[in-house]
This record gives structure tokens, sequence and C-alpha cells, in this order.
């Protein structure tokens, strides 16, 4: 038996000892690699491969399996995270910080003349800079806008909707273009209205999640309330986008893209909020129209309906560096690179949402690139990310008020509770969690009283300006 | 032992180390956005914890979860009795049953979706289609994993009863999916080598006395698979309690309005989501403390009724 057993494990040591030589050498052979933890949008490829040329001694491959901010930040800790990763927003951002894997780069990108908060959209500033310090830069910029399929318009002799149109013209618009079988059962949906859009529509109605400076949720104001409002009356009241049951239903396969892109591209919808990284599968989809001899998705772009603001979604992914990585010098040549013309020309000519750097958005180029001629809408996006607003964001519940939040939006969705009591819960529930938090973490209490007084301040100037 | 040695390293290293590292840390402020030096704070997450209303109502959804297993463990009985069957083909049958054991959970819990959709799962389709031929021209199927129905009513921000919440839901269809599941899998297998145990002149004798199938399979056959069943129901306990991850995982984000959201699933958020290890840790530690005592007060009462 003996004998069985060392021989087993001498078969096994040689296997071991045998992948090990097989192994094949790195793809970028003796160039330093770099790992990036980012989404699999099928125009990355291009991005990479432009940094590769640019940097002959560096040798960038992305890593989408692991882009996940909690696999990262425990990779990072145990000292096995990538080289660089992404932001998605302020409470990204500070999670990166606060875990102490985000490399502060302040006086590094200063040092190269790269001034970050200067060059790039406002909206895009919190997620690479927190407490004034700059963390990353931004990959791409996005502000939210409706996009429209022109065909299904022309068809129903509907004018193309224009920019400052309020939400009334919005729901009589996608009324048109809802239609129901004989049996009640809605076929056609004027507009996919994802379900994440109910913070933006509670910005636009005025509203917001957080008092300025997050000390407070507010989600129980009037406005705000009207915003979540409209948005369980456009499933439930005006039926124009599907409710949760409905989306089933309409469900794709999933993988990158699908949801509103796919409904929007198979003309399941006259009518979607989303980005102009949208256009990455659009346009594939039109390619493929046009080789199958059939006439290509005709697309038309116009801003948020209006309520008492103009705004919409909007936000940047930016790439933050590792601190701990042996190799967060070379990596901080990556943050070069997206602040850099290149890159972000390359961004706008593959439609990757916008460049982050905001003066190469306003070039002859971007507003009609020759190789799209149909997409007349640019000047559309660059004036969404301008009035785009990210995210509400307090720091002070410490990651606990999603989930709070989330449980009462869920019945809002499911039609299972108003939204003013569903506002009304969650908005007592995360000032408590608010209240459990600051009472039991010192650090944090100081931090709170410095936001309160921050806020009182400003409302006494705003009294006095009026 | 020099063979024992690798496993029993690597039990001390993967299994005993981080329990007990758990039930330190437990007791700890450990979060990894490091606001304030890590610190012990006595029983702090424990009174947190058993303070809010979200963990009494997750420990009811993994409870509620364990309505499924009396059927479960009657399914994989009926089922391992049939296979022990010497019928043609047996094999290839035993092999169907056991089928959905070695698939991939999450390719069976995505099937499991697409049958449940409302409209269009051929769920509703089938139950819709007999309900409508009984004459109940209007009935329409349950939303189920849209909805937060239930069969025992219990409201859904509360520990209570809410009578209008009375249906089929989110928590039925994964309930309904893990007895399918469960029916041909390893408690089939523990019942079938059980029933090849039972020894053949204890039921030879019955039948001579004259005693009719059903007779012999209650008074000789069952008795017998005893021991089998109090394994599996203590088994099925723990794995019970323990579960819910993945259905809440890849079916539902834990909703709708968390009623799908079981201990281990929030034990996920706490960790891996909001990064309070310490806090989640403490759960942890809760769950072990109710599982142990389910399993003691198994081995306790139900160790009564087994006749070896």
């Amino acid at each position: 038996m003996k004998t069985f057993f060392g021989g087993f494990l001498a078969l096994l040591v040689m296997l071991t000892l045998l992948a090990w030589r097989m192994i094949p050498p790195p793809e970028g052979g003796t160039r330093i690699t770099l790992t990036w933890v980012t989404d699999e949008n099928p125009v990355r490829k291009q991005q990479v491969a432009l940094f590769n040329k640019l940097n002959p001694d560096l040798y960038l491959v992305i890593d989408p399996g692991n882009n996940d901010q909690s696999k990262v930040i425990v990779q990072s800790l145990a000292g096995v995270g990538p080289d660089i990763f992404d932001s998605w927003g302020p409470a990204s951002l500070e999670a990166f910080v606060r875990s102490g894997i985000a490399w502060d780069v302040t006086d590094q990108l200063k040092s190269k003349g790269v001034n970050i908060p200067k060059i790039i959209w406002p909206v895009g500033l919190q997620s690479c800079v927190f407490q004034d310090r700059v963390y990353g830069a931004p990959c791409n910029v996005n502000g939210d806008a409706i996009w429209f399929n022109k065909d299904m318009f022309d068809e129903a002799n509907i004018p193309y909707p224009k920019s400052g149109w309020t939400w009334d013209q919005f729901i009589q618009t996608a009324q048109k273009f809802t239609v129901k079988d004989p049996s009640g059962r809605v076929t056609r949906f004027g507009v996919y209205m994802d379900w994440n859009a109910w913070e933006p529509v509670v910005r636009n109605f005025g509203g917001s999640l957080y008092s300025a400076q997050g000390t407070r949720c507010t989600l129980d104001t009037p406005m705000a309330i009207e915003g979540l409002t409209l948005m369980h009356d456009l499933m439930y009241k005006y039926n124009v986008t599907p409710n949760p049951v409905q989306e089933s239903a309409l469900a794709t396969v999933g993988g990158w893209g699908s949801g509103g892109i796919t409904y929007l591209g198979g003309r399941r919808v006259a009518m979607a909020p989303g980005g102009r990284w949208w256009l990455n599968l659009l346009r594939t989809q039109q390619k493929e129209s046009i080789a199958r001899g059939e006439k290509p998705l005709r697309l038309g772009v116009v801003e948020f309906p209006k309520a008492r603001v103009q705004t919409s979604g909007g936000g940047a992914r930016c790439a933050l560096i590792n601190k701990n990585s042996p190799r967060r010098e070379a990596a901080l040549r990556f943050l070069e690179y997206l602040a850099g013309d290149d890159y972000n020309n390359l961004l706008n000519d593959v439609a990757d949402a916008i460049a982050p750097v905001q003066r190469l958005c306003y070039t002859d180029h971007f507003l009609k690139n020759p190789a799209y001629p149909a997409e007349d809408y640019n000047e559309i996006w660059r004036s969404a990310a301008d009035h785009s607003t990210p995210g509400g964001y307090t720091p002070f519940a410490r990651g606990t008020d999603l989930a709070a939040i989330t449980q009462q939006t869920d019945l809002v969705k499911s039609n299972l509770k108003s939204p003013a009591l569903a506002a009304k819960v969650a908005t007592e529930e995360v000032n408590r969690r608010i209240q459990i938090k600051i009472k039991r973490t010192p650090v944090l209490a100081e931090l709170y009283q410095a936001a309160l007084a921050k806020e009182s301040q400003n409302a006494s100037k705003l009294g006095a300006a009026r | 032992m020099g063979f024992l040695l690798p496993n029993f390293l690597g039990f001390l290293l993967f299994t005993a180390g981080p329990v007990i590292f758990t039930f330190g840390a437990a007791f700890t402020n450990w979060d990894l956005q490091k606001l304030e030096p890590f610190r012990f704070t006595g029983l702090e997450n424990f009174i947190t914890l058993f303070g809010e209303s979200q963990f009494w109502l997750y420990l009811v959804n993994t409870l509620y979860f364990l309505l499924g297993m009396p059927m479960a463990i009657m399914g994989s009985l009926f089922a391992a009795v049939l296979l022990n069957q010497k019928l043609k083909g047996i094999v290839v049958y035993r092999t169907l049953l056991y089928l959905p054991s070695v698939t991939s959970g999450v390719a069976v819990m995505i099937m499991w979706k697409a049958l449940y959709n409302p409209d269009f799962g051929p769920v509703n389709a089938i139950m819709e289609s007999v309900v409508h031929a009984l004459g109940f021209a209007h009935f329409k199927g349950p939303a189920w994993l849209q909805s937060t129905q239930n069969v025992l009513s219990l409201g859904i921000e509360h520990v209570g009863i809410d009578p209008k919440q009375w249906g089929l839901g989110a928590r039925e269809a994964i309930i309904f999916m893990g007895i399918w599941a469960a029916v041909g899998g390893g408690n089939m297998l523990l019942y079938l080598a059980a029933l090849g145990n039972v020894p053949k002149e204890l039921t030879e004798a019955a039948e001579l006395d004259g005693a009719k199938p059903w007779k012999v399979f209650w008074s000789v056959t069952w008795p017998q698979l005893a021991p089998t069943t109090f394994f599996i129901i203590v088994m099925s306990f723990i794995g019970g309690l323990q579960g819910g991850f993945e259905q809440a995982r890849v079916m539902t984000n834990g909703g709708p309005g968390g009623t799908t959201t079981t201990l281990s699933y929030y034990i996920y958020n706490k960790a891996f989501t909001e990064y309070q290890m310490g806090y989640a840790s403490a759960v942890s530690l809760v769950l072990f403390a109710i599982i142990l005592g389910v399993t003691a007060m198994n081995w306790k009462f139900g160790n009564q009724e087994v006749s070896y």
C-alpha cells in the first residue's frame, strides 16, 4: 500500500513539474505586464492595443473576471491584486481609499503636468478625487440621454422629440408607441425605463437622495417623492414601460449590453434612456443589418425631459492604481495615457461614452465623425455630460444605506408600497443607521459634525443671498 | 500518520484556522474600509445584530426554506424505493434522476428562472391551462420570483402575519426548485444503499406471514431505514440553515423586498458589499450556534427513535 501511495505521490509531483514547464511565456515577452481589472466592453481591446503600441516597454492586459469591488479589495489586501482597477463613483472610490489599496497619485500626476480636476468633466470628479486628493484618472465620462428609434417615429408619423421637453410630453409620446394585444397584454412598450434611473429622476424633480454633505437621507421630501412616483406611474399608471413581471418576459439572454440596448435595437421599445456607450453594440447591430442587406437602425438622441432641473444620471469610470502593486510606477503611465489626446480621441471614435478630457469633446471631428455620418447627435451627449449629476452618497452610513433603500424601492417597483410611504420608511431607516454609525465611530462623528457645520454654513449663505 | 499529515495541515490551515479566527473577529470592529483602528468591541456586534429587524426577517426566511425539507426527503425515499426494483434499464432511470445533482447549479437556476416566467414560463402556462379548464377563466398564475407572497402569509418588513401576503411567491419558487433538485440527489443514493442493506430474511418473513407490500414497507423496511433517515434529517437541517446563497445570488438578488435573503446571503452582503467583517463574523457565529442547537436537538430527540 505504501508503494502504491508513494508512487501516486511521485506521479502527482511529476505532473505538477510537467504542467509548470508547459506554462506559456507571458504574451508581452520581456515587457512589464500590467493587469487592469475592468469590464469586457468590446472596444476595450482597441484602447489596450493603443496603450501597448505607445509604450513598447509595457504590456497591458485586461482581467474582466475579477471585475468586482469586493474581489479587488480582498485580493489587493492579500497581495495578489491587479495593478489597475476601476472605480465607479464616490462610494466605490471611498471603499478603495479607506481599505488602503488606492494609491494617492496627486503629487505624481502633478509632477508630470497632469491636472485631472482641471481637465475632466465635473461629473467625473467624484469617481477619482476624494477629500481633495487625486486617486486616478477617468477612463470615460457619461451623461444619460434618451435614445429613440427614428424609423418607429417616422412610421408612426410622430415628430422627433426635442430637448427641453417635459415629462408629460415624454409620457404622451411613449403612450403612442405602447401596443397591447387583444388580451390586454402589452406587446411593445413606448419606453424602457431602467428602474435604476429612479435616482436621476428624483434629482430631475428637484429632490435628492442625501443632503449636500450626506448628513441625512432626504428621500422623503415632496420633490423626491414626486420623482419616485413618476417612476412608479410609468409602469403601473401609464403602462408605458415594463414592470418587473413584464420585463422578465422581455428578458434577453444576458451578458454585456443586455437590457435596454437590446430592446431598443430589437424595436421592442421606441425610446430608452442610456449613454453614448450604447453605440458599442448598436453600431455592431447596424453593421450586421447592412451585411444582411437590411436597412440599418436609425437612431436619434434627445436630452432627458425636464421637471425642475435639467439633469440626468451620469458619472465616470476611473482607473485607480493598486497602492501595493510592485509595478505602480509603471502603472502611472497608464493614467497619463488616459489623460492624453491619443486615448481621448480614440475613445470618442469608438464611442465608449465620451472622452473624459473636456476640451477633446469640443472638436469638429467629435461633432461630425466622417466614419459615422448618421450620428448627428453628439452635441446632445456633450450637453448631457454637462447637465448630468452623479448619484447621491453619504459617507456616514458606511454602506449600510444601500440595502435599506433598495428594500423599499424594490417594493415600489413591485407595486407593493406607495412611493411616499416607501420613501418615508427608507429615509427613517437610513437616518437611523447614520446615527448608529456615528454614535459607534468617534472618527465618523467628528466628520459628521464638520459636515453638519458646512451644511448649516451653506444654508446661511443661501439665506443671506436671498 | 504520514499520510494524514497533509490533510490534517490543510484542515488546520483552511478550516479550523478560519473558524477560530471568525470566533475572535466577531468581537471586533474589523472593517475592510478602515476608519478606526482595529479593536475589540465585546458584545457590540451581537447587540446590534439582535436589535436589527433585518436579522430576524432573514432568520425567518432561512427557516421558511426548511419547509421544503420533509417533501424533499420523502421524495428521495420514494425515488429510492422505485429505483430499488429489479427493472430493465434501471441504471438509466437512476442516472436520469441523479442528473440535477451533476448539473451546474447556476445553469439549473437560470433554467428555473425561465420556467417561472409569469407571462411566458411553462409553469404558469400549465397551471393556468389546468385551472382555466376547471372553470376559473380569470385565474392568473403567480408572479413567482417577482412576488413577496407566501403560503404562511408572512409580512415583508416585520416578522409577523400579513393576510395580504398569502399566495405563492419567490420563496415557494425556490423551495419547489430545491425539492426538484433534492429528490434525485445524494439522499436518494443514501436511501438506495440503505434499502440494499435491509435483510432479505426480514421482508421475506413478513411476506410469508401474509403482510401486504405497504405493511412490509411500513413495519419492516422503514424502521430499518431509521439510521439513514436520521442522518439525512440532520444533514438536511445543517445544509438548509446554511443554504439560500446561490439562489439569492443567481435568481433574485435576495429580493423582492428581501424575501429570499437568507442568513448566508446576509453574511455575504455584510462582509463583501459593506466590508463589515467583524459584524459578518458575528452573524456567522449566531448561525453556527443555531445550527449547533438544532443538530443537538435532533441528536437528543431524533436519536431516541432510531433502532439499530
